[in-house]
């Protein structure tokens, strides 16, 4: 069926796409997901490449490698890199290569749009190095010193860098909300006949989620950090309290972008999740309907309890207790989600291939950054644990698993179908140990320095933390290096390998599953019928 | 590719308008974060300090 | 073209099976957890050398604080537990290699009917229990309890220092790091001059900033609080015993973020009405001899100005007068310190907008006056000025 597609589609295009030509004007989904997720790949080493200075530099107590100001442009670039460059658009590629494959679409409703929305992305990316860059030639000004929360005053003593980070983080705006518009058309209008929504594709749920999500917070960062630039340049106060502005306002609006952002990163890996952990359990999702629902009650509670982040301003009695009872409650759609996990394994029959691997690694350590959640919800514990390195602790335990490890098992989970080859699984659940073994000695000591009293963001620290901060870099320096294993056998599965079949998991079910690995360049031409 | 031919002028439209209308409301969005975001948080911000 | 019906031995499944590949995907199993678990329960008895929890609380609101954090760590440990029991169970029982197979209608059960109900019921539960006990302890911690005889602190941030107002007693402490080589093993947690604090009496902490956020914490202590431009915000504590806390900085404020120790002395009431007495003579002594009416010599101006230079201004415009450039500008040889006094003087009284660089203007006029004649002779800087307290009154 698909050759002839194929055939039919080549019929209508005189010219297969070939070259530079291929990807520069490329209007197809599985390209266009391709290159984000190449994309995602590059900036994922960079970023990881700065956390493992970051974590070189304290290493040891003293200030070995790096000046203060370099080591918090890192810490800045790192947080920026990884949210920005990596972890959204690994999910937009993932996006863009299932979406259409799973819904019995053609390709994306706006393919010309899909490829304004990556290739922006590299013009960010160029902006967002510069702005890291910058100081090191004469008068470029001192570096971005604020951490990426850029909270002012500081961000207006920042040079000419902060203006290209300011320009950086329009364009990855544009960008996602472009995507974001893109993948709601085409799950509500390109869905496959008979396919309704509370039929769709776990994956298209969390995506259609976490697309509402971006359009309705990323305009909000938009404007905080429009304001800031209008500060530092157009003698605007909306953030000087010296001229009758508040600097506090800018906290709620980049915190009313930044919590929601959390649950953007986390749903699209959720998605992942309630396709990789069924196909390995060979029973289906458990619970569709109230998964769908926490899904919707985690986006609703979640832009409404931003003020969390900031618990140390000095808020009103009644204000810090409706932050911190919301953002308890937040715990119940997560844990009906993390429980309807465990259920879908529950009395399946289970193989553990590098994608499950993964998926029960998420399931257990992020209930356990989740927990630490709960201990962060509650505001006096808060007035200790804030700004410490508990909260650094805290949100790698959510943000590693719930983000990166989902992506790392939608890759390994979808490699065979993108290649037509299957990836080294001796060489996967290696990658699976050393990465996941790494992590946790990085990140776990982090819990006692932050109840010890170190502050995060700090390059240089008392004698007193050395232990733990010792054993957190050693684990750092295995967990980064861990990612080079990663690349070698993508590139290796790329390149060849074991033939994937069309339906390259025994358990594994949906519309792509019915296409050859690797897929026709054009699939779905005709929509197949869902009964 | 160049025109996504596999769609109907009627579902071209179609997705043309809600994309139209999601590029709105993500623009109204950033329009009101200006006065509307500043004017609630400001209700929340005058709490502060108390 | 499709072999789903007929596929049942995927490629993966190929591999000859020994009874030691899942024994040593279990060690591994069992030593992340062992490493996951061996550090919560290990929590509660704190070991000293390194603090792996909140040190022992010295203040009334910081035992509430120690308390809820404890208990929230149980329930979480203990919820952690379930949740790691049910999944290792049900990843040792419902393998594929132990030949189980899959319950295809489990869903279905009244169970799975009624689930999304029952857990967040469950979860609601365990919500409330938390919210429940953190509300009673938040009204105590977050409001500071009105009475007559409380003693106010006004906690300013600086680029990188505290500034410690005693507002019942007219006193002033300037707090800074100390080096390493007279700090040692406390670098970075000691300062020049502590924040004596009585026991017994409880204290208002007004805390803001002169320049960008700062966050003033003590774990000790507990309470942590911003300090931002603009705003005055309040904590409050009741010392309940006698020693030294140290704390830092918490809220990133640049470059020298690393370099905001606190440092508080908790003391007898009768220690602190003698530390009082002891400060004001000083100060007493400090003012006399500002307003004497004297004209100070150069050398006099330079020893005094020397080390006023090195602690108020070195942290940024270092101690070679070469700065940190761009973000710190060079002294030596500079314009406005070479130039006309006027704009010398202008520049450390008032500060300069959107910089680092922030008004001095709460140092008295010979402590200005001999700061900018230090600057103004030292290094290569050679223009002979002694600057009186007289000119600096005259610029203000």
């Amino acid at each position: 069926m698909t050759t002839t597609t194929m055939t039919h589609d080549e019929a209508h295009h005189h010219e297969t796409p070939k070259g530079w030509r291929r990807w520069l004007f490329s209007t197809n989904h599985k390209d266009i997901g391709t290159l984000y997720l190449t994309f995602a790949l590059i900036m994922l080493f960079l970023g990881g490449a700065s956390a493992m200075l970051i974590r070189l530099e304290l290493f040891q107590p003293g200030i070995q490698l790096l000046d203060p100001d370099l080591y918090n442009n890192l810490v800045t670039n790192h947080a920026l890199i990884m949210i920005f460059g990596a972890v959204m658009p690994a999910a937009a590629g993932l996006a863009n290569w299932m979406i259409p494959m799973m819904i019995g679409a053609p390709d994306m409703a706006l393919p010309r749009m899909n490829n304004l929305s990556f290739w922006i992305l590299p013009a960010a990316a160029t902006m967002l190095v510069l702005s890291f860059i910058v100081p090191f030639f004469p008068g470029g000004g001192t570096q971005i010193n604020t951490g990426w929360t850029l909270y002012p005053p500081l961000s207006i003593q920042v040079g000419m860098s902060m203006d290209f980070l300011i320009f950086a983080i329009h364009l990855l705006g544009i960008s996602s909300v472009l995507a974001s518009i893109n993948i709601i058309v085409t799950l509500l209008n390109m869905r496959a006949p008979g396919m309704t929504l509370l039929k769709m594709p776990m994956f298209c749920w969390t995506w259609l989620v976490t697309a509402f999500l971006l359009i309705l917070v990323v305009p909000v960062l938009a404007g905080g950090v429009t304001m800031l630039l209008f500060d530092r340049h157009f003698g605007t106060s909306f953030f000087d309290a010296a001229g009758g502005g508040d600097p506090v306002l800018f906290q709620h609006l980049f915190w009313f972008f930044g919590h929601p952002e959390v649950y953007i990163l986390l749903l699209p890996s959720i998605g992942v999740l309630s396709h990789v952990i069924p196909a390995f359990s060979r029973k289906p999702l458990f619970g569709y309907n109230s998964m769908v629902g926490a899904m919707i009650a985690v986006a609703t509670i979640g832009m409404v309890v931003w003020a969390h982040h900031q618990y140390t301003i000095g808020m009103s009695l009644g204000a810090v207790t409706y932050f911190m009872i919301g953002t308890i409650l937040i715990s119940i759609p997560v844990g009906l989600m993390v429980f309807n996990f465990i259920a879908t394994m529950w009395r399946g029959s289970m193989t553990f291939e590098t994608p499950m691997l993964f998926a029960v690694a998420i399931i257990l350590m992020f209930t356990f950054g989740g927990l630490s959640g709960v201990m962060l919800a509650v505001v006096p514990a808060d007035m200790q644990y804030q700004d410490s390195m508990f909260v650094v602790a805290h949100f790698h335990y959510v943000l590693m698993p719930g983000a990166v490890f989902g992506l790392f098992a939608g890759v390994f989970y979808w490699l065979p179908k993108w290649t037509g080859h299957m990836y080294d699984e001796k060489l996967g659940k290696l990658f699976f140990w050393i990465n996941v073994i790494g992590f946790n000695i990085t990140f776990f000591p982090q819990h006692f320095l932050g109840l010890a009293g170190m502050p995060r963001r700090i390059v240089d620290y008392n004698v007193m933390f050395t232990e733990f901060n010792v054993i957190s870099s050693i684990g750092a320096m295995i967990f980064g290096l861990s990612h080079l294993l990663l690349l070698y056998i993508i590139i290796k599965t790329i390149r060849g390998g074991k033939k994937a079949e069309s339906r390259a998991w025994e358990g594994a079910k949906g519309l792509e599953w019915e296409l050859d690995s690797p897929p026709a360049f054009h699939t779905w031409t005709v929509a197949p019928q869902i009964k | 590719m160049t025109i996504p031919e596999h769609q109907t002028p009627e579902l071209r439209r179609k997705n043309l308008r809600l994309a139209l209308a999601l590029a709105g409301l993500a623009i109204f969005f950033l329009v009101t974060s200006f006065p509307f975001w500043s004017g609630l948080f400001k209700l929340v911000g005058n709490q502060a300090g108390q | 073209m499709h072999p789903y019906h007929t596929y049942n031995k995927p490629p993966y499944r190929q591999r000859p099976k020994t009874a030691a590949v899942p024994n040593s995907r279990w060690r591994h199993v069992l030593l992340i957890t062992l490493l996951m678990l061996m550090g919560l329960f290990a929590l509660p008895p704190a070991k000293a050398e390194y603090g792996i929890n909140f040190p022992q609380p010295a203040a009334g609101v910081a035992q509430e604080i120690y308390d809820i954090h404890m208990l929230t760590m149980t329930i979480a440990t203990i919820l952690l537990v379930i949740v790691f029991a049910i999944v290792f169970y049900s990843l040792y029982f419902h393998r594929k290699s132990r030949g189980y197979v899959a319950d295809q209608n489990f869903h279905n059960s009244w169970f799975g009917h009624w689930s999304w109900v029952i857990v967040p019921v469950l979860v609601l539960g365990v919500d409330l229990t938390i919210a429940g006990k953190a509300d009673a302890v938040l009204k105590e911690v977050w409001e500071v309890p009105k009475e007559e005889n409380i003693m106010d602190i006004k906690v300013t941030g600086h680029q990188w220092w505290w500034e410690f107002d005693y507002l019942d007693h007219d006193i002033k402490v300037e707090s800074r790091f100390v080096p390493k080589e007279e700090s040692g093993d406390l670098y970075l947690r000691e300062v020049d001059n502590r924040l004596v604090l009585p026991t017994g009496i409880k204290i208002r902490f007004l805390h803001t900033s002169a320049d960008v956020l700062h966050a003033f914490w003590v774990p000790e202590l507990a309470v942590k609080k911003d300090a931002i431009p603009g705003y005055v915000t309040e904590t409050w504590a009741e010392l309940t015993r006698e020693g030294v806390f140290r704390g830092q900085c918490a809220e990133l404020c640049g470059t020298w973020h690393s370099r905001m120790p606190i440092v508080v002395e908790s003391v007898s009431p009768q220690k602190f009405a003698a530390w009082v007495d002891d400060k004001k003579q000083v100060k007493l002594a400090a003012a006399a001899e500002a307003s004497a009416d004297k004209t100070w010599s150069l050398d006099e101006l330079y020893t005094k100005g020397k080390t006023l230079y090195e602690t108020k201004c070195a942290p940024c415009h270092q101690v070679t007068g070469m700065g940190l450039p761009p973000a710190f500008p060079a002294l030596n040889g500079s314009k406005i310190a070479t130039g006309p006094l006027e704009g010398h003087l202008n520049i450390v009284l008032n500060g300069k907008q959107g910089t680092a660089m922030q008004p001095w203007n709460a140092l008295n006029d010979l402590e200005i006056a001999a700061i900018v004649t230090y600057e103004r002779n030292s290094w290569d800087n050679k223009t002979g000025d002694a600057v009186q307290p007289a000119d600096v009154k005259k610029a203000r």
